[in-house]
């Protein structure tokens, strides 16, 4: 917000009573668009189409607001009086018909445009995505792959390819939505949408569930990295892997722990005993961005908190609170899970 | 109904009858439009689920919408022709005696003819514009 003060330096002129509010609210508004979460803060060729669309539209809806205060200004204090008849006609059917079905069925057949390129096939790799509550599954199956690379709650992807993400759902609908990159896609049940996007630059975008799906709807997030293709195929051949294996002290004792608190029920990690489906693969969840979903960074912190408090974290969360493990045994689960790169 | 145009002046009675008619007539492109809309949706939804040659629903729907516009067109000529604004050059039509009834109906489904015509271009172009279920 502070780059974007000097904005409002010619604005100060403008009187009346909303005045402050404008002056005080612009340096607000326009912050909303830039960040790493935002449609308009373009970093992808769908999300680049939409943008488009979406100024448009509001230059437009500008240009029309100032039209209709324009004309509403001129005649009630400029020329109030009689409007001559012979403007009714043309201003009616013109104004009131023509216009708005000409400019709505130019927008609608752009929108309809525009959705055919969301869904187009893509460069090779697919990525399956389904939404969990209140957690994402991801599967990597690059091309002429038998058997995909799992792993959740983290995107990564080459910049300047087209991938293809084929979406479900577990119980509830979710949706699936990167604003950076591109538009929304709903996630079904028993039904596989899909959405195509084609990243145009590096860099870490935050996705989000956008379709209410319980009580922790709002913490279902995810970070998206768009990195080069090389460094991308070097990351996925090491998310293929199994966990590393725990050298020091406190990691091997967690390592133990998470196994005899029975974490693996629920939890996979690739090359130990754990092999559970109900919750998010642990194989490498010390090499994501986020930890629970986009909840909070990765780190040992981080982990012991999660693992003792995350039925406070999140609201109606599946997993239950390790509240009764010792500090101690906390921070062991949290160096062994911080190592598992 | 073919006596639309002829000016029946003799007898609330009989104009009377010809009115419920007309009146029923007023209604006949927001049907149009409100059944293609539930066919179109209805239809390629029920082939998606259960897997059904989409394409070719669309190329049927799309005939399907050339006749339903062609159908509201003919409504919306009748209807212009009953309102018959050029030949009595009365818009409004507000005096209340029977011709005026008949000609007020007429304009009536005319405008609403335009709205439901509008009505289904909107809703067939998703027709023309996408291909299958997504
Ligand atoms: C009843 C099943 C269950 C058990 C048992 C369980 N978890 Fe979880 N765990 C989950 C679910 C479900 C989630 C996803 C929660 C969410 O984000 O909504 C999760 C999330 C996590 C995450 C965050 C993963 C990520 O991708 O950010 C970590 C770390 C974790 N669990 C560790 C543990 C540890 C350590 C234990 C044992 C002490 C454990 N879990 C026991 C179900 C379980
Ligand atoms: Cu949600």
């Amino acid at each position: 917000m502070g780059a974007r003060s000097g904005e409002y330096g010619s604005l100060r002129r403008v009187d009346g009573i909303g005045a402050p509010f404008f002056v005080l609210g612009l340096p607000l508004f326009l912050s909303a668009c830039s960040g790493r979460q935002s449609a308009l803060d373009v970093a992808g060729e769908d999300a680049a189409a939409i943008s488009l669309l979406f100024w448009v539209m509001f230059g437009a809806a500008c240009l029309l607001w100032v039209a209709m205060n324009g004309l509403f200004f001129f005649l009630s204090r400029i020329r109030p009086g009689q409007f001559p008849d012979r403007y009714v006609q043309p201003l009616l059917i013109g104004g009131g018909i023509l216009l708005p079905t000409v400019l709505l069925a130019a927008l609608l057949v752009w929108g309809l445009g525009l959705l055919p390129d969301q869904r187009a096939p893509g460069d090779g790799l697919r990525i399956k995505v389904t939404g969990e509550q209140w957690w994402w599954r991801v599967e990597y199956w690059p091309e002429g792959a038998e058997a995909p690379v799992v792993t959740a709650n983290e995107i990564r992807m080459p910049v300047g390819e087209r991938v293809e993400f084929l979406l479900g759902a577990d119980k509830v609908i979710h949706s699936f939505w990167i604003p950076a990159l591109g538009g929304k896609m709903d996630m079904f049940p028993g039904r596989e949408t899909r959405v195509s996007l084609r990243a145009e630059r590096t860099g870490v975008f935050r996705g989000q569930c956008a379709e209410f799906c319980g009580a922790s709807h709002a913490w279902m997030a995810f970070e998206t990295v768009v990195m080069e293709p090389d460094t991308f195929d070097a990351w996925l051949e090491a998310e293929a892997g199994d966990a590393l294996m725990p050298v020091e002290g406190a990691a091997t004792r967690g390592a133990a722990l998470f196994l005899s608190q029975g974490c693996g029920a629920c939890h996979t990690i690739r090359g130990t005993e754990a092999v559970g489906q109900v919750g998010p693969d642990l194989t490498h969840v010390g090499g994501r961005l986020s930890l629970g979903a986009g909840r909070m960074g990765v780190s040992t912190a981080g982990f012991t908190r999660w693992i003792g408090h995350t039925e406070a974290l999140k609201p109606e969360v599946q997993m239950p609170s390790y509240d009764f493990l010792s500090t101690e045994e906390l921070d062991d689960l949290a160096q062994y899970l911080v190592g598992l790169k | 109904m073919s006596e639309d145009r002829q000016k029946t002046r003799d007898g609330e009675v009989e104009e009377f009858a010809e009115e419920q008619a007309s009146l029923w007539r007023i209604t006949l492109s927001p049907l149009a439009w409100a059944a293609h809309f539930v066919i179109c949706y209805g239809l390629v939804a029920l082939s998606c689920a259960k897997g059904l040659p989409v394409e070719s629903v669309r190329q049927g729907l799309i005939v399907f919408s050339v006749v339903v516009l062609a159908l509201i067109g003919w409504i919306g000529w009748r209807a212009w022709r009953q309102w018959d604004v050029r030949e009595t050059g009365d818009y409004l039509n507000q005096q209340g005696k029977a011709e005026d009834r008949h000609r007020f109906l007429g304009h009536a489904a005319f405008l609403l003819s335009i709205i439901s015509f509008i009505g289904v271009v909107f809703v067939s172009l998703p027709l023309l514009l996408l291909e299958g279920c997504g």
